[in-house]
């Protein structure tokens, strides 16, 4: 399937659900919810609570994580909020302010 | 060069989707569309909500209104339930549609804040005559104080939780843009003359 | 058998695979033109035109009324609601005011139109019913 990318100018509010892979260089606020994964590329800001499968984050996102697979903030991640996931890495330079919950 | 935004085939997204970008639909967006760049709704596309942009083009399945800064082209097997507005307007035979039609300037008629506006999309005057009009209009529109300076270039400055009842905002067109500033200007007068 | 009767095309009757009957650029019609073949019109027409066949209204011609017809391509003007079996052509220089209602509409890029569209199909329905439109739209206005 074709993946999707919601480009640097572009806003969406609202409630965004897809079944293949988003890639997010703009502003989602509201709720996402991709069940094979998100990447929060640098530039990128999620304002909204995310429902997905593996999740990076080079980008700013601020809400709860729930993550069936991993999550990876990379340097430059910038995250508030709580994230449930199976694995998580926080790379050197990114920023965290939440829980981590690893119990699946 | 405006950037591409794609969304893809499995992605449904209920809510307002601005910027200034170009936008290529596969997915199903219900809501509301405005950026400043070209939208695509490719075949199997699905749209409930009223577009605007500058080149609009649509291959798949449109229920709302259409306004093309520039021109609408409506391609073999779209389908569209909703009014065209634009200066050239381009339907193919194979294009269905079922609405008003109108080329020749009306884009002036229909949204002059777009027209007098071409950097900022024509949705960011959409909360801003909520704002302007008194009790009926829905909750989210309290926020925004000034419709004029908000120019902000690709996000809409909205508290989180304002989201849910925006989107049902949202859902409802925009009323005219023109006769709701008038109503605002003319109470911030009778509020500076008392 | 056309070419015998009456020279005004206005008043040609039953001669369907006859030669297309054309009003010239230099004439005036106030009226009603009825037509079971097609017809061409380049001059002016005021009053009513029902054709069986394809009306033609050619650049520099102009129709001021309905049409009923089975065929509509316009190049000039046309003004007035049209009711057509199948399908509407709007060519780059025309200009068309009125609700039209046919199978098939196509508008080429250049022509000027204002008025509605009218064909029958059904949006997919993923996209609700035509009660969200109503609403919407009249919300709208």
């Amino acid at each position: 399937m074709a993946s999707t990318v919601i480009g640097a100018g572009i806003t969406i509010e609202g409630e965004v659900s897809a079944d293949d892979e988003i890639v997010v260089q703009g502003t989602i606020r509201g709720k996402l919810e991709a069940r094979e994964g998100v990447t929060v590329e640098a530039g990128g800001v999620v304002e909204a609570d995310i429902v997905s499968g593996p999740l990076t984050v080079a980008g700013s996102i601020t809400g709860n994580i729930t993550s069936s697979d991993r999550v990876d903030l990379q340097s430059g991640a910038r995250v508030v909020g709580n994230v449930k996931a199976t694995r998580i890495t926080i790379a050197d330079g990114a920023q965290f302010k939440g829980n981590v919950d690893m119990d699946v | 060069m405006a950037l591409l935004t794609v969304i893809g085939r499995g992605v449904r997204i209920r809510g307002r989707v601005t910027g200034e970008a170009d936008l290529t639909i596969e997915g199903h967006v219900e809501g509301e569309v405005a950026v400043s760049g070209d939208v695509t709704i490719e075949a199997g596309g699905l749209v409930g909500a009223n577009v605007s942009g500058r080149v609009i083009v649509v291959r798949g399945a449109v229920r709302g209104d259409l306004t093309g800064e520039e021109l609408v082209r409506l391609e073999e097997g779209s389908r569209v339930v909703g009014d065209l507005r634009a200066p050239r307007i381009d339907i193919a035979k194979g294009g269905l549609v079922r609405g008003l039609v109108q080329t020749s300037g009306s884009v002036g008629a229909a949204r002059p804040a777009a027209r007098a506006r071409a950097d900022a999309p024509a949705i960011r005057r959409a909360p801003a005559p909520a704002a302007a009009r008194p009790a009926p209009a829905p909750a989210p529109a309290p926020v925004r104080a000034a419709p004029a300076p908000t120019k902000a270039a690709a996000t809409v400055a909205r508290p989180t939780p304002a989201a849910a009842p925006a989107r049902h905002a949202a859902k409802g067109p925009p009323p005219p843009v023109v006769p709701a500033l008038k109503k605002g200007a003319k109470a911030a007068l009778k509020k500076k003359a008392t | 058998m056309a070419q015998t009767r009456s020279p005004s095309p206005a008043s040609r009757h039953g001669a369907a695979h006859a030669s297309p009957a054309v009003i010239g650029a230099g004439t005036r019609i106030r009226g009603r033109l009825t037509g079971d073949g097609d017809v061409t019109i380049l001059g002016h027409l005021e009053g009513g035109v029902q054709v069986r066949g394809e009306l033609f209204i050619g650049e520099g011609g102009r129709v001021v009324s309905d049409v009923d017809a089975g065929a509509l391509r316009v190049a000039g003007v046309l003004e007035g609601d049209v009711s057509v079996t199948g399908d509407i052509a709007m060519l780059a220089g025309a200009r068309v005011r009125g609700d039209l209602h046919g199978a098939h509409v196509s508008l080429e890029e250049g022509a000027d139109f204002e008025g509605r569209l009218d064909c029958e199909f059904d949006l997919p329905s993923e996209l609700g019913t035509a009660a969200t439109t109503t609403h919407a739209r009249s919300a709208r206005r």
